[in-house]
């Protein structure tokens, strides 16, 4: 059995977990998810245990993405999409290359076996060892990313909703700035665009990790989404809904004049 | 090669009657960990999922907020809470970057269930925790016993 | 048309032969149409099987509305029933039979309740044509109604044991309900708002330095709930599970006519912030307390002391986890699905405020959603407006001819009197209000919570107001269920009009180890917002400071 597969190879979550495996299909269904891999639970059991033939093999497979990498933990769940399971949702952002990739495995494997991670199996029942999967990625640079969903999820009204920010993700997802805040209706239509105050961008640095960018103050207030490129995530949200079903939870990020899909939820909130 | 350097499990005391095959056996079950200084290694009160020996570095225990020990290399800890699955009786603080060696349940049980040596020196242990606990004096603890861990888990 | 002028306009007539009597602590206001529509059935299906299950000497108690206002009337037992309800007495004492279904509660129950919620509410009802919304409200409702009945079908296994308890060692030991239920404290952490999921969220934000910073940013408190399940971390999966377990269950109250904790949430933020800074005081089981009072017990009972201290210890907690994971859920899932439809038809201008679809009956729903012309969007308001503004205290207290006097328990083999008197025992505690006399600026009532504390009063009448609620406040309101347990980390003290020593105010002040004091009958007519109190709930005593 191949324990690390491009992502849109990764079919069994038993053995990629749920993150992959979700990741995958969306590659399968012609969703703009940056490109990838899925590590098996097993192989990131064996590269912490220090086997040295994992690691290599691990390091070459990966290797063509490049770096930095996006490394995220892949929950192999017994219980589905709803369960949260205890220190298997890790994301360690921009570790520099393959060659650094062992350490960051190691810490998502001992993050899964945790005190905490193990007690809260046990609390809900699970008494088994846990395996853990892990996605690696290309780590996008974006000039601006946010999250949309794809129906207004406190009126309940049929259009999109979308928060942008420059730089990664982070920023609207951390809290850290005052997104810009537009709706967008299903037509591509656009009924709202309010600047929000981004004083801070997150950015990846090349020997690794992130780091918080100052903004420059003309850039704080100007709108850092354009109607062309709001037409573009409608149909994106179009697609996502076609796949997934209605009311989705989308985290977005537009790099290099390409628009991609990072992660793509349920919506957990009440309206009024 | 899996796991860690026998050399690295040889000194501590828990495993220093092993001959060189049962070492390597149970060297492969353990597996690297490092924590930065400052970090929480162990928390008093939580659930216990693995026992670990430290290899460089050093760590302090502390028991209800009072500092009680301090841990180095060769020493070990972690082990009660994997034995009776209760909590964490200690909290346990990397006081400079640490790397240690560590095994979780599934892999800690069986070695402890195969290897009576290793079972003896547990239960040795504990038999010392309960003196001190009691506060009855152990003759041959005056006597020293080599080098023992005084952390607690 | 004022307040007064409409309620003394308002007819009340009994809603059925013998004697009614206002229930004021499960339902301070107004019920909506669609409850009242519902409640009954469902509420009596659960009392019956409770009833003979046990080997009770009622029928039921029944539940109708009057005005929207709660009534509840004790249904008589037909003589043929009796030998076969005695018979059963002796099984239950005999064979404990509350143990059974205690079992059946935590193996089968339980679960299979939050799974079905799980599975319903991952529908967003927002998105659906009005068809297969109008379907979904009946799926909604249908749960409801099952949880209703499933609700009530649990109701005596909490209260026998515990009434049980309290009747013999209150007998043996002359000390009153009050110092007796302190042992029990620790055994219902659900009623403390605890939960797995709860104790995960607060573990994993205490580990991660990120989601720290998150949660003290000043972020608006529906973009930070949502940033926090976005974390890519442990913190984002259990805030998840944690919004998913507690989202959709009403803030306050039954009815769907209240929020939901997602829509206020402001109070859902405030109040995990307060359990992550562990100020939450510490519900423990208190050994001397315990040695005290079975101290007090004389020899030849002391062993049936331990027993009975078991048996109530063990099932206490089914008294809150038997609303929490039934229809205050389940009613929450159905308010989220009227409000969709509620959304849609104030957008295209039918009704005024999307809110007011929660005053149609639920066959009013679903017309409204095929188009129908009734009711009208100005009998929505109407019906709307007057819950907002009418209260149970305007409502007569009975309805009827005067209640027959309490059956003489004296005549009953042992095992039936020992039932129908812990029962008793148990509804007085949780009905009962204190008698005693109020001073000028002193209030008393039922001493339900031990300690003493100072603090502003934040006078809640409405379910709508808990986001006024600011850490360290004390909840001054007429009374409350079981479902706003999810603000407890907020609140320094309880006082309440109505409710007794088993009344969800008091149960949760004693597990959450916060001061209570309740039954005042007048708190909330005296004590004005922000007043400074103090309440000890030792004396039982509410002082306004200022």
């Amino acid at each position: 059995m191949k324990q690390v597969v491009p992502l849109e190879k990764a079919r069994d979550d038993a053995i990629f977990g749920s993150k992959a495996v979700g990741l995958g299909r969306a590659i399968r269904d012609g969703l703009p998810v940056p490109p990838g891999f899925a590590l098996a639970g097993s192989i990131v059991e064996s590269v912490a245990a220090g086997e040295k033939r994992a690691i290599k093999e691990v390091a070459k497979r990966v290797k063509p993405l490049g770096g930095p990498l996006a490394v995220r933990s892949s929950a192999v769940d017994e219980d589905g999409a709803q369960a949260s399971f205890a220190g298997q949702h890790l994301t360690l952002l921009n570790v520099p290359s393959s060659d650094e990739l062992n350490a960051a495995l190691s810490e998502i494997w001992w993050s899964a076996n945790s005190d905490s991670a193990i007690t809260y199996r046990k609390r809900v029942g699970l008494f088994t060892r846990p395996s853990v999967g892990v996605v690696v990625q290309a780590l996008l640079n974006p000039d601006t990313a946010g999250v949309m969903f794809t129906r207004n999820p406190v009126t309940g009204a049929d259009e999109r909703v979308i928060e942008a920010s420059w730089g990664l993700g982070e920023a609207v997802v951390a809290g850290i700035v005052i997104p810009d805040h537009y709706r967008v209706d299903r037509s591509g239509r656009v009924l709202e665009r309010k600047p929000g105050h981004k004083t801070v961008a997150v950015r990846s640095v090349p020997e690794g990790g992130t780091v918080e960018e100052q903004v420059p103050s003309e850039r704080v207030a100007r709108l850092c989404l354009d109607d062309d490129q709001l037409l573009e995530l409608n149909q994106l949200a179009d697609r996502c809904e076609q796949v997934y079903g209605p009311s989705r939870d989308v985290e977005w990020a537009l790099a290099a004049g390409k628009l991609y899909l990072l992660q793509c939820r349920a919506v957990t909130r009440a309206g009024l | 090669m899996r796991g860690v350097p026998i050399e690295a499990l040889r000194r501590v005391p828990l495993f220093s009657d092993l001959n060189k095959r049962e070492l390597q056996e149970i060297a492969r079950l353990f597996k690297e960990r490092r924590f930065s200084k400052g970090e929480t290694v162990v928390q008093e009160g939580s659930g216990g999922a693995a026992f670990f020996v430290i290899e460089a570095g050093e760590a302090k225990v502390f028991v209800g907020g009072e500092e009680r020990s301090i841990l180095g290399p060769g020493d070990f800890f972690g082990e009660i809470a994997l034995i009776d699955e209760g909590t964490r009786m200690a909290t346990i603080t990397a006081s400079s970057d640490l790397l240690c060696y560590g095994v979780t349940y599934w892999d800690f049980r069986p070695l402890v269930e195969k290897n009576g040596v290793i079972g003896w020196k547990l239960l040795q242990r504990m038999a010392k925790m309960l003196r001190d606990t009691r506060g009855v004096e152990d003759v041959s603890q005056a006597a020293g016993n080599g080098r023992e861990s005084s952390g607690s888990g | 048309m004022s307040r007064t002028d409409e309620a003394s306009e308002l007819r009340f007539e009994p809603p059925g032969p013998g004697s009614w009597e206002l229930d004021a602590v499960h339902f301070p206001r107004p019920v909506t149409r669609y409850w009242s529509e519902m409640h009954p059935e469902a509420s009596l299906k659960g009392v019956q099987d409770f009833t003979r299950f046990y080997g009770m000497l009622i029928d039921a108690l029944e539940y109708q509305y009057v005005n929207g206002f709660a009534y509840r009337t004790v249904r008589p037992l037909a003589e043929t029933d009796v030998p076969q309800r005695l018979q059963r007495a002796e099984e239950v004492i005999q064979g404990k039979l509350w143990r059974e279904q205690l079992r059946d509660w935590d193996e089968t129950v339980k679960p299979a309740s939050i799974k079905a919620h799980k599975e319903l509410q991952s529908i967003d009802p927002s998105s659906l044509s009005d068809e297969d919304l109008v379907d979904h409200l009946t799926r909604c409702r249908n749960r409801h109604a099952e949880m209703i009945y499933q609700h009530m079908r649990f109701t005596a296994a909490a209260m026998i044991p515990t009434g049980d308890f309290l009747a013999h060692v209150g007998d043996w030991t002359g000390l009153p309900a009050a110092d007796l239920l302190d042992l029990l404290r620790g055994t219902a952490p659900v009623s403390a708002g605890a939960s797995t999921e709860l104790d995960h969220l607060i573990a994993s934000i205490k580990q991660d330095a990120a989601a720290q910073k998150l949660l003290e940013s000043d972020v608006d408190p529906r973009s930070l709930l949502d940033a926090l399940r976005r974390q890519e971390s442990e913190t984002g999966a259990a805030a998840l599970a944690y919004l998913n377990l507690v989202g959709y269950r009403l803030l306050d109250g039954f009815d769907i006519s209240g929020p939901v904790a997602l829509e206020l949430p402001d109070v859902l933020l405030r109040a995990i912030r307060a359990a992550v800074a562990g100020n939450g005081a510490e519900s423990l089981i208190d050994g001397d307390r315990l040695a005290d009072i079975s101290g007090q017990v004389p020899d030849q009972h002391r062993a049936q002391f331990d027993e009975l201290l078991e048996e109530a210890r063990l099932t206490y907690r089914i008294r809150d986890e038997r609303g929490v994971f039934s229809d205050i859920w389940a009613s929450g899932i159905m308010r989220r699905a009227a409000l969709a439809g509620g959304q849609r038809l104030a957008a295209n201008g039918r009704i005024q405020d999307a809110a007011h679809f929660v005053d149609a009956g639920f066959e009013e729903m679903c017309a409204l959603l095929s188009d129908a012309d009734e009711p009208s969007a100005d009998e929505l308001a109407r019906r709307f407006e007057f819950r907002a503004s009418h209260s149970a205290k305007e409502a007569p207290p009975t309805l009827g001819p005067p209640p027959p006097p309490p059956p003489d328990l004296s005549g009953l083999p042992p095992a039936a009197a020992r039932i129908m008197r812990a029962i008793d025992i148990t509804l007085v505690a949780l009905f009962g209000s204190s008698e005693a006399q109020h001073d000028v600026e002193t209030l008393r009532g039922l001493a339900a919570s031990r300690g003493v504390y100072e603090g502003p009063a934040r006078r809640v009448s409405n379910p709508a107001e808990f986001d006024r609620i600011i850490k360290g406040d004390v909840l001054v309101t007429e009374s409350t269920t079981e479902a706003f347990n999810i603000l407890l980390p907020l609140l320094g003290a309880i006082v309440t009009d109505s409710g007794g020593l088993l009344s969800h105010s008091a149960i949760v002040a004693r597990e959450y180890g916060i001061p209570g004091v309740v039954g005042t009958r007048e708190a909330t007519d005296r004590i004005a917002d922000g007043a400074r109190l103090r309440v000890d709930g030792n004396a039982g005593e509410v002082t306004v400071l200022e």
